[in-house]
């Protein structure tokens, strides 16, 4: 349970208009956010092939993407590459987050450092250095090359989530599981593995959508038959507004709700 | 919470890690590597139904950004579609390779103006894919004024109303003609005496897209612009207002040509798939998706009269002319051009 | 159970197979992050050649270039726009994290998600949507010539207006996010404690809450300023390709005018400038207990 929630105290008075006004700026924040995603939806629905002129209601942008073959095979390869980097990332960035927790030992402060610099890192100039470091080595590009670029800058924001979560349990919980006679590794499994479930979670849907929707590095990295959604919708967006991509993402959209409803309901159950 | 949750899943990643590159090197392949607004997806399904060869299709939108994937990524791809005087520098450092004419039976059909040119007189290396111009495309509904060269186009009158082409080279060659210079010769002289004058032109306009110029021309947020004959033909076929006019100083012609490069590993199916586009009802097929000029006379012979009527695609008259390979000066270019750009 | 504060544990030494363990995050970090980076700085040293291959070797003349005041005015000018946007983003991202941190503990869980679904669409698409909105004959200017028609149209598209829109919209979310961490943490103790001693509302929020919410505000910024720096796609989209900014500049020198070691001379430039600012933010940082 957490400790009471912060509440400025104001004057009666001026106290219901801030609250009014919190409220209301927080909802025009939401429209805001939701403006582009509203037209995208209702142009999906619009007969029209081009412009923005409102030429009456057609469901046939969503029967193209069932034609879209690249489309669907690029949204096939985000999800082997996206599925692929989370796991990675997971592993990577759990594993890290316990040992620099948990152990001293020469360098820690760099590796930590290191681990932070794919984070700040601009995403351009990671993915020409992937590149030019996979040109030197000869190796060509493909899935794997993606994959360890999406890893490499999805692992610090695991390791980051997981770090934050460690440093707030309580050590003598560890204590006690050694007490009772674990070894360093049975303490991890059994106690501290379960307590940062949370962290692993959010990290890893965190790896997963950095992943799903990411362009930049990927552009560097892949090659046409590892081509992720993403880059695919790159070009076709690049020769204008295509109705079909707003069925796309008017369909992701409704995906996403579904899950984000679906989640919230088994976490209702839960409690 | 075992340590088995972690094993398990790690290890499926490491096969699946393992699997996918074999598996997208299997037989029947081909990796192609074009521009993106120029091979229409049925072709590609078309060929892949004949042959049963599956076709990768990854897009560019500039002849440098494929030299420096291509360069980079070594060998992965099969086809490019590189501009006649790319296709002449990759030549000479020896990036394509020599094609097997005899396996391209539909060599016969193309139009001998567009084979035997300056970058590859004997055709060894390339075939040409398909041809165009540069030019001005006029809204004639908002421009009543007659527009006949750039200094028309870039004209203090058409402020904030003008689109062209985010091409460095392009911009300054336009420069060029207008100063009556030739239009291969770019060194530093040739630089100083066109940076006044794009200077100014660079002032005058709102969008700077390679990709689709068409799309603001077709919002209405732009009158005019200098932009691929493609782009103009698809203008024209929605609506005749779009004019297409070629310079009178002097327009780019450009031939893009196929070419296998040096690397490619799939090179019998790098063949099938050019044989394939000589074909007459293939190359129509081009044809109908994007109007550019067609090097295939049997195709030609194909297309509608509408088709043939249109001036985009096949201009009357004007001052055609190639680029020429310019080797550093490119970055020359971009220097310049990125200098008067951000000084606005 | 309320987690409290920990004091942080020196930690013990390694045994074998926490080295073991170790050795995959090391590996990874030395082959992608350290070598590449590596590499960066020694492309930038090299020449580009005739054909815009890397001629490797030693030379200083790409950061003699950096100097230009061409690209000296794209710097501060990139840095500007990213200031701005975070500064934007700030204003406009901190009513909103710290409204939602009040609310009810289900209501904040579903405004939170409500913040984030729309980036779970094609960052693209949305960008493309904006242009629908902004453009000359789109939906903005369609409201303003229905409700004010002197004003119409506004040409709010390919401008700099419509790229720092764009680039607000894109990364509001990352500094909701984590200000709303800090805020949630914000032990409402305090400020009623600060309220009994007659502190009135307009001081408790400057020298209470913002410092206290310091960590999520730094972490928000940096989420937010360093990939605007670098940002080009919505530049390019939003703004007409018009005004270069250092992210365009780097691009152009790796895809269009094929000079590497120039391009890698600037990414090392930027990559300075973040190191140097993460310093600062790091050092500005309160320690101790309340971290993170």
């Amino acid at each position: 349970m957490a400790a009471p929630p912060p509440t400025l105290r104001f004057p009666a008075a001026g106290a219901r208009l801030l609250q009014a006004g919190l409220r209301g700026w927080t909802g025009l924040v939401l429209l805001f956010l939701y403006l582009p995603v509203l037209v995208l939806v209702v142009y999906s629905f619009n007969s029209a092939r081009l412009g923005v002129a409102w030429e009456g209601f057609s469901g046939r942008w969503y029967g193209e993407l069932l034609h879209q073959t690249p489309l669907q095979r690029a949204a096939l390869n985000s999800l082997i590459v996206a599925t692929a980097t989370t796991i990675l990332s997971v592993v990577l960035g759990t594993l890290g987050a316990w040992l620099l927790h948990r152990y001293r030992f020469p360098g820690r402060d760099l590796i930590e450092s290191l681990v932070n610099l794919p984070m700040v890192m601009p995403e351009i100039l990671l993915g020409i250095s992937l590149l030019v470091l996979f040109a030197l080595a000869g190796v060509g590009l493909g899935f794997t090359t993606v994959i360890i670029g999406h890893v490499t800058f999805s692992f610090p924001f695991v390791l980051v989530a997981v770090r934050a979560r460690l440093q707030g349990l309580d050590p003598a919980l560890e204590e006690a599981a050694r007490d009772l006679g674990a070894t360093p590794w049975g303490a991890f499994r059994h106690v501290i593995l379960p307590a940062l479930r949370p962290a692993i979670l959010a990290g890893g849907l965190m790896a997963f959508l950095l992943s799903w929707d990411e362009l930049i590095v990927t552009y560097f990295t892949a090659s046409a038959a590892s081509a992720t959604l993403p880059l695919k919708v790159f070009g076709m967006a690049k020769v204008g507004l295509n109705p079909v991509l707003n069925a796309l993402s008017a369909l992701f959209l409704l995906v996403t709700l579904a899950g984000v409803a679906f989640s919230a309901s088994l976490r209702r159950g839960a409690r | 919470m075992k340590f088995h949750n972690l094993i398990l899943p790690g290890r499926l990643a490491a096969l699946l890690l393992a699997l996918l590159p074999v598996a997208s090197r299997g037989a029947g392949q081909l990796n192609l590597f074009g521009w993106s607004e120029y091979v229409p997806q049925p072709v590609l399904e078309g060929f892949t139904r004949e042959t049963g060869i599956k076709v990768n299709f990854e897009t560019y939108s500039s002849n440098e950004e494929m030299l420096a994937k291509l360069v980079a990524g070594g060998g992965r791809y099969d086809l490019v579609q590189p501009s006649d005087y790319t296709a002449e520098a990759m030549i000479r450092r020896k990036l394509l390779q020599p094609l097997d004419r005899a396996r391209l039976t539909g060599l016969g059909n193309l139009a001998p103006e567009f084979t035997g040119r300056a970058h590859d007189p004997e055709g060894r290396y390339t075939v040409p894919y398909m041809s165009g111009s540069v030019g001005i495309v006029v809204n004639t509904e908002k421009v009543k004024t007659p527009v006949r060269g750039y200094r028309d186009v870039f004209q203090a009158a058409h402020r904030d109303r003008i689109v062209v082409v985010n091409d460095s080279r392009e911009l300054v060659s336009w420069a060029l003609y207008a100063l009556g210079q030739p239009v291969n010769t770019v060194d530093a002289a040739s630089l100083a005496r066109v940076r006044p004058l794009l200077a100014d032109w660079i002032k005058l306009v709102k969008v700077f897209d390679s990709d689709s110029p068409k799309t603001a021309l077709l919002n209405g947020d732009v009158d005019l612009g200098v932009v691929w004959s493609g782009e103009a033909a698809l203008l024209w076929r929605e609506n005749r207002k779009f004019q297409y006019i070629l310079p009178a100083e002097g327009a780019h012609q450009f031939v893009d040509v196929l070419a296998i490069p040096a690397g490619a590993r799939n090179v019998a199916e790098a063949h099938r798939f050019i044989d394939y586009i000589l074909r007459p009802e293939v190359s129509r097929q081009i044809s109908a998706a994007f109007p550019y000029t067609n090097p295939n006379v049997a195709a030609r012979r194909l297309l509608t009269p509408d088709e043939l009527a249109n001036p985009a695609s096949y201009p009357s008259g004007g001052k055609l002319e190639s680029f020429r390979d310019i080797g550093r000066a490119a970055a020359d270019i971009d220097r310049l051009v990125t200098d008067l750009k951000s000084a606005k | 159970m309320t987690p409290a504060p920990v004091a942080r544990d020196p930690g013990a030494r390694p045994g074998t197979l926490a080295w073991l363990l170790l050795a995959p995050l090391l590996a990874w970090l030395a082959l992608f992050v350290v070598v590449p980076a590596l590499l960066l700085l020694g492309c930038s040293l090299g020449e580009r050649d005739e054909f815009g291959q890397v001629l490797w070797g030693f030379s200083l003349e790409n950061y003699a270039r950096l100097l230009d005041p061409v690209y000296l005015r794209i710097f501060l000018r990139s840095l500007g726009f990213a200031a701005l946007t975070t500064g934007l983003c700030l204003l406009i991202g901190y009513p909103v994290a710290y409204q939602i941190a009040r609310a009810a503990p289900r209501v904040r869980e579903l405004l939170l998600l409500l913040v984030m679904v729309p980036f779970w669409t094609s960052f693209l698409v949305r960008t493309y949507a904006w242009m629908a909105i902004l453009r000359e004959e789109g939906l903005l200017n369609a409201l303003v010539a229905w409700l004010q028609p002197a004003w119409a149209p506004l040409g709010l598209l390919y401008t700099p207006a419509a790229v720092v829109t764009g680039l607000v919209y894109s990364y509001l979310p990352f500094l909701i996010l984590p200000v709303y961490a800090s805020v949630e943490k914000l032990d409402g103790a305090l400020i009623e404690a600060a309220h009994d001693l007659g502190a009135g509302p307009w001081r408790v929020f400057p020298a209470v809450i913002l410092p206290l919410t310091l960590p999520g505000i730094a972490a928000g910024v940096t989420l937010v300023f360093v990939p605007a720096v670098a940002m080009f796609a919505v530049t390019d989209l939003l703004g007409g390709a018009r005004v270069p900014l250092i992210g365009n500049v780097i691009q152009n020198q790796f895809l269009q005018a094929r000079d590497w070691p120039f391009g890698a001379a600037l990414g090392v430039a930027l990559l300075g400038l973040f190191l140097v600012s993460q310093l600062v933010l790091r050092a500005l940082r309160p320690r101790g207990a309340l971290r993170g």
